[in-house]
């Protein structure tokens, strides 16, 4: 019986149709169980009053409970808004230093070894080390920052930056790009290496300036770089919140509270692990979206380029 | 003149940009070599009066301190599951980019989609799930337990990377070896695969720095010297009250030495190999 | 180097051949211990005993975890959830351990009175959950208040003071006086007044204390949530007054005890309301710009006529599960051992044995450490008289983590005092009515 199975398994993995499947086999494997396995679990904590330390919770059954609690809870719904303005505030701006980066190495032909290896430097620091890194650059009495500006006497003050309101925001924010802006740049300085000469040195004789032939022949030609790197970097997002967690722990008052911090809190502080699987259920909606979003982008820019997307 | 004055700006804005970039970086390196007192002091030190290896000497038990880090164990879990879990992920990786690239089947554009979006799942929210399932089958606190989380994490980047780079390469190329008398399989590595060994080594060095820097899953993961990695490491520095930044700093010098000396040796590739790939589709 | 470590060596060496004396040796031959212990600096030098208890016992100890207290905390709720507490002993906080529901044995069970009689009688009453003593005190915290003595005895600010407030410039006794000294010493952003931690558990805490120094409570009898009182007004006012008059860095907010250590030993704060464990750290020329200028007194009243004395006891446990009880018992009995709690004693670190009160500060009397004894002398009165521990419910953590944020509202300007207890209020009612008490 069991050896017949085997046979039949076998011829089906020789049929040609079959062959790519196969070949996904062990990456469907492995998604599968790393990820849609423990998510389908913590989708049917998301219906539990789940509590970690009493495992018994575990199955008593509350239905929607935990939903129909995050959507009547404000202070969620802000940390969702606020997380969806930091993402789309964050990946522009990573997409512009970026790019800025990219079109200045590309310019230098001289020790753009070394260049390009500065600028892929703040790829080597892990999440948890730009938290402490900035955490402390940032401090407002004896953080480098404030003692710089207090030193090159631009300001008497001691600046709260982890406090102030946009300033707390912006703090988190500038260590995010400073962390993630190398994705972007690299993968811009890749799409100008790629570019063909022909169609700008043409754009030139027709008396193009410059501006015009960034405008019209460059840009075009790296944005479905841009949309990857902007889809990678909507793909692991969530790293920001090893960053928040040691800047600010989503304080003070709240200010800086995104969708992982709180889902954390609830989750391991309070214990409460179906109301905090809940909320993430609600937050991989959210990553989802972004990413669908990119990668329309990055199809329809390919098709732009006449690449058979 | 104009040309010349065009040169000077983009000379300084360039040094200005990396200027930005490599402050913050550099600060916490040198800060690997100072004591405490100077690092966070008012009025700041600028220029070190004093720069040892004190704090390397103290996480090796070396000093006055009696507390040793672990270093070397971490060192090698870090090495053992970010090496191991990139060749994993990089062999699954050319097995599934080869069938997207090369292949037409039923729901293609769904398993590529799906397949994307895992990696959308925010590790906190993974943390817990993943946690339960691996305690039950006895992964906790494993190398092969975090080197398999590390997989699926590189898995859909690793693919789309590497399909890109397929498709770039004429199918012609591949048939006129078969009619030349190779296999499928042997058309495969002896000319497929060279052409898109740029694209693979790019999709290697970002598989690679995602995993020797991850934290939030490793954290949750690991529990004792058998499998803590680096990063989790430098949480050793922070007690209830008190965090030895200088201690602390001198890890990440331990930390990202060696990623940009890798770095550093393929970047050419990594440029190389990106300009290449994914986008033409 | 060397001069420091002979002498350090040899005092283990004699006091763990005392300690471990009573022990029936090679009782636990072959077994090993399983354990998870609390890390960083100021904890490890115990762990420097451990095999000597292996020697003497036979057993051998595994050490699975070292790690800070709030990551282990949450690796003890997932091994709670997964049902995996496959080890012995753990290390465990007076705070904390109400969150662990029965995972722990009651060591009056597994310990003598010969063992347990020595301790500070207070210290094991707030180790107790339940009637159940679930954990054995290695040592305790409270806070008194440093400050830079130079800028008490300086007579241009002792006139100043007297000027402009109206009595003379002394260490503080009553909170409104370091409200008042704060205010006259500050001048940002070069020099603060003084400063407190502005997250998480820690400000929860400090509002806490404060709270009952003013002479309100958390909860009525019947868990009723009533912080949002006049004397709890009063007592988060303060936080704000300090924070609008700029006497504080205005990083507050964010501070943890890490900031607040670091900033008084930065000589840019002139008070500061700071655990025991900081004592040794400020005193140390090495880490600190203030060593050698160090005053303490006795943590300020309330208007209440209480002083505030948040207090905690880190601690180790010993699960239900383990298989060894007796074996995990004695290791735990050592850890805490009159000789055990001298090596903490001579960090700086507050004993719970009242013998080791004694003696450590014989020892510091007799080594001519003036500082170290003013530490003990000042931290002995307050332990005895002032020191309080949070609610022991499981709920701390939670209600703390409603309370926070709205507290720093309050000290941002965002929400008035009684608006963000009020709030905190609220939801601290949601949360006990969730556990079921009301």
């Amino acid at each position: 019986m069991k050896a017949k199975m085997d046979r039949r398994l076998g011829r089906w993995a020789l049929r040609p149709q079959s062959i790519p499947f196969v070949l996904l086999l062990p990456a469907i494997l492995v998604i599968v169980f790393v990820v849609l396995f423990p998510l389908i679990f913590s989708l049917y904590t998301s219906f539990t009053p789940y509590r970690l330390t009493r495992p018994e919770s575990l199955w008593t059954f509350i239905g929607l409970r935990n939903y129909r609690r995050i959507f009547t809870d404000l202070d969620f719904w802000i940390a969702f808004g606020r997380t969806i303005l930091f993402l789309a505030v964050v990946i522009n701006l990573e997409f512009l230093f970026g790019l800025l980066i990219a079109l200045l190495i590309n310019r230098i032909t001289w020790g753009q070894r070394v260049l390009r290896t500065v600028m892929m430097f703040p790829m080597m620091f892990s999440p948890i080390l730009v938290g402490f890194q900035f955490k402390f650059i940032f401090n407002d009495n004896i953080g480098v920052l404030n003692n710089a500006l207090q030193s090159l006497g631009l300001t008497d003050q001691a600046i709260a930056w982890l406090v102030d309101g946009w300033l707390a925001m912006g703090s988190i924010a500038f260590a995010e790009i400073w962390m993630s802006t190398s994705v972007f740049a690299i993968l811009l300085l890749a799409g100008l290496f790629a570019m063909p000469r022909e169609p700008i040195e043409a754009a030139r004789v027709d008396g193009c300036n410059n501006w015009q032939v960034f405008r019209h022949i460059t840009l075009p030609f790296i944005m479905p770089f841009a949309f990857i790197a902007m889809t990678i970097r909507s793909l692991d997002v969530a790293r920001a919140y090893d960053i928040v967690d040691v800047m600010t722990g989503g304080g003070p008052a709240g200010r800086t509270e995104l969708l992982w911090t709180l889902i954390a809190r609830t989750g391991y502080d309070n214990a409460r692990m179906g109301q905090a699987n809940a909320m993430a259920y609600v937050s991989i909606i959210l990553s989802i979206a972004f990413t669908y979003y990119f990668f329309t982008r990055l199809v329809a820019a390919r098709r732009y380029m006449g690449g058979a997307a | 003149m104009p040309k010349r004055l065009n040169a000077v700006v983009s000379w300084v804005l360039t040094f200005l940009v990396m200027v930005i970039i490599g402050l913050p970086g550099l600060w916490v390196i040198l800060s690997g070599f100072r004591p405490n007192r100077e690092i966070l002091a008012k009025p700041a030190v600028w220029v070190p009066e004093r720069l040892s290896l004190d704090n390397f000497a103290a996480i090796f038990g070396l000093g006055d301190t009696q507390v040793a880090i672990p270093v070397a164990n971490y060192f090698a879990n870090s090495l053992v599951i970010a090496v191991t879990s990139t060749v994993i992920a990089i062999a699954i990786g050319m097995s599934g980019g080869y069938a997207f690239a090369r292949f037409r089947f039923r729901f293609k554009n769904g398993v590529f989609l799906g397949l994307m979006l895992s990696r959308t799942v925010p590790g906190i929210a993974l943390s817990l799930p993943v946690f339960m399932v691996w305690s039950r089958i006895g992964l906790i606190d494993t190398q092969f337990g975090l080197i398999l989380v590390y997989v699926a994490l590189n898995i859909p980047f690793t693919i789309w990377l590497i399909d890109g780079f397929f498709r770039q390469i004429p199918k012609e190329l591949s048939e006129a070896g078969q009619v030349d008398g190779c296999t499928r399989w042997q058309a495969f590595w002896r000319i497929e695969f060279p052409l898109a060994r740029s694209g693979i080594a790019s999709a290697a060095i970002f598989a690679f720095l995602t995993s020797w820097n991850e934290y939030a899953l490793a954290s949750n993961l690991t529990r004792s010297t058998d499998s803590k990695t680096l990063p989790v490491g430098l949480m050793d520095f922070t007690a209830q009250f008190t965090i030895d930044w200088a201690g602390m700093c001198a890890m990440a010098v331990i930390i990202i030495v060696p990623a940009l000396a890798l770095t550093f040796l393929v970047q050419k590739h990594l440029i190389a190999g990106l300009t290449f790939g994914g986008v033409k589709g | 180097m060397l001069k420091t470590v002979i002498p350090s060596v040899a005092v283990l060496l004699t006091s763990t051949a005392i300690a471990t004396s009573a022990m029936a040796a090679g009782e636990y031959e072959g077994y090993t211990l399983r354990v998870k212990l609390i890390g960083g600096a100021q904890y490890e030098p115990l762990y420097t005993l451990i095999p000597q208890w292996e020697e003497e016992t036979g057993a051998t100890v595994e050490i699975l975890s070292r790690k800070n207290h709030f990551e282990l905390d949450r690796e003890i709720k997932q091994d709670i959830a997964s049902g995996t507490i496959n080890w012995c002993v753990g290390s465990n906080h007076t705070s904390f351990a109400p969150q662990y529901g029965n995972i722990y044995v009651d060591l009056r069970e597994h310990l003598t009175e010969d063992v347990l009689g020595g301790f500070v009688q207070l210290t094991l009453e707030h180790s107790t959950v339940n009637g159940r003593l679930v954990q054995l005190p290695r040592h305790s915290d409270v806070s008194n208040l440093y400050f830079q003595q130079s800028l008490y005895d300086d007579a241009d600010n002792q006139a100043a003071f007297k000027a402009e407030y109206g009595y003379d410039l002394a260490p503080p006794d009553t909170w409104a006086q370091v409200k008042d000294q704060a205010i006259f010493f500050a001048d940002p952003p070069n020099f603060f007044g003084t400063q407190y931690v502005g997250k998480d558990e820690a400000i929860t805490g400090r509002f806490y204390e404060m709270l009952i120094a003013e002479g309100g409570a958390l909860f009525d009898e019947s868990w009723n949530p009533t912080f949002n009182s006049e004397a709890g007004a009063r007592a988060l006012q303060w936080f704000v007054d300090l924070y609008e008059a700029n006497a504080v860095p205005a990083g507050v907010p964010n501070y943890l005890w890490d900031d607040t250590g670091l900033g008084f030993a930065s000589g840019t704060v002139a008070m500061n309301l700071d655990w025991a464990g900081w004592a040794s750290f400020f005193n140390d020329p090495e880490n600190s710009k203030v060593a050698g200028n160090i005053g303490l007194v006795r943590a300020p009243m309330g208007s209440g006529g209480k002083r505030t004395g948040w207090s905690g006891s880190h601690s180790f446990s010993v699960t239900e599960s383990c298989d060894n009880k007796e074996a995990a018992a004695s290791f735990v009995a050592f850890l805490t051992s009159h000789d055990s709690q001298m090596v903490e004693a001579r960090t700086g670190l507050l004993p719970t044995r009242s013998q080791v009160w004694t003696d450590a500060k014989a020892e510091f009397q007799a080594n001519g450490n003036d500082f170290l004894v003013l530490v003990f002398d000042t931290y002995a009165a307050s332990m005895a008289e002032d020191a309080f521990t949070p609610p022991l419910i499981p709920e701390w953590i939670e209600v703390s983590n409603v309370l926070w944020p709205n507290l720093q509202a309050a000290v941002v300007g965002e929400k008035s005092v009684q608006q963000a207890l009020d709030d905190a209020a609220k939801d601290a009612r949601e949360v006990m009515e969730d556990a079921g008490y009301l």
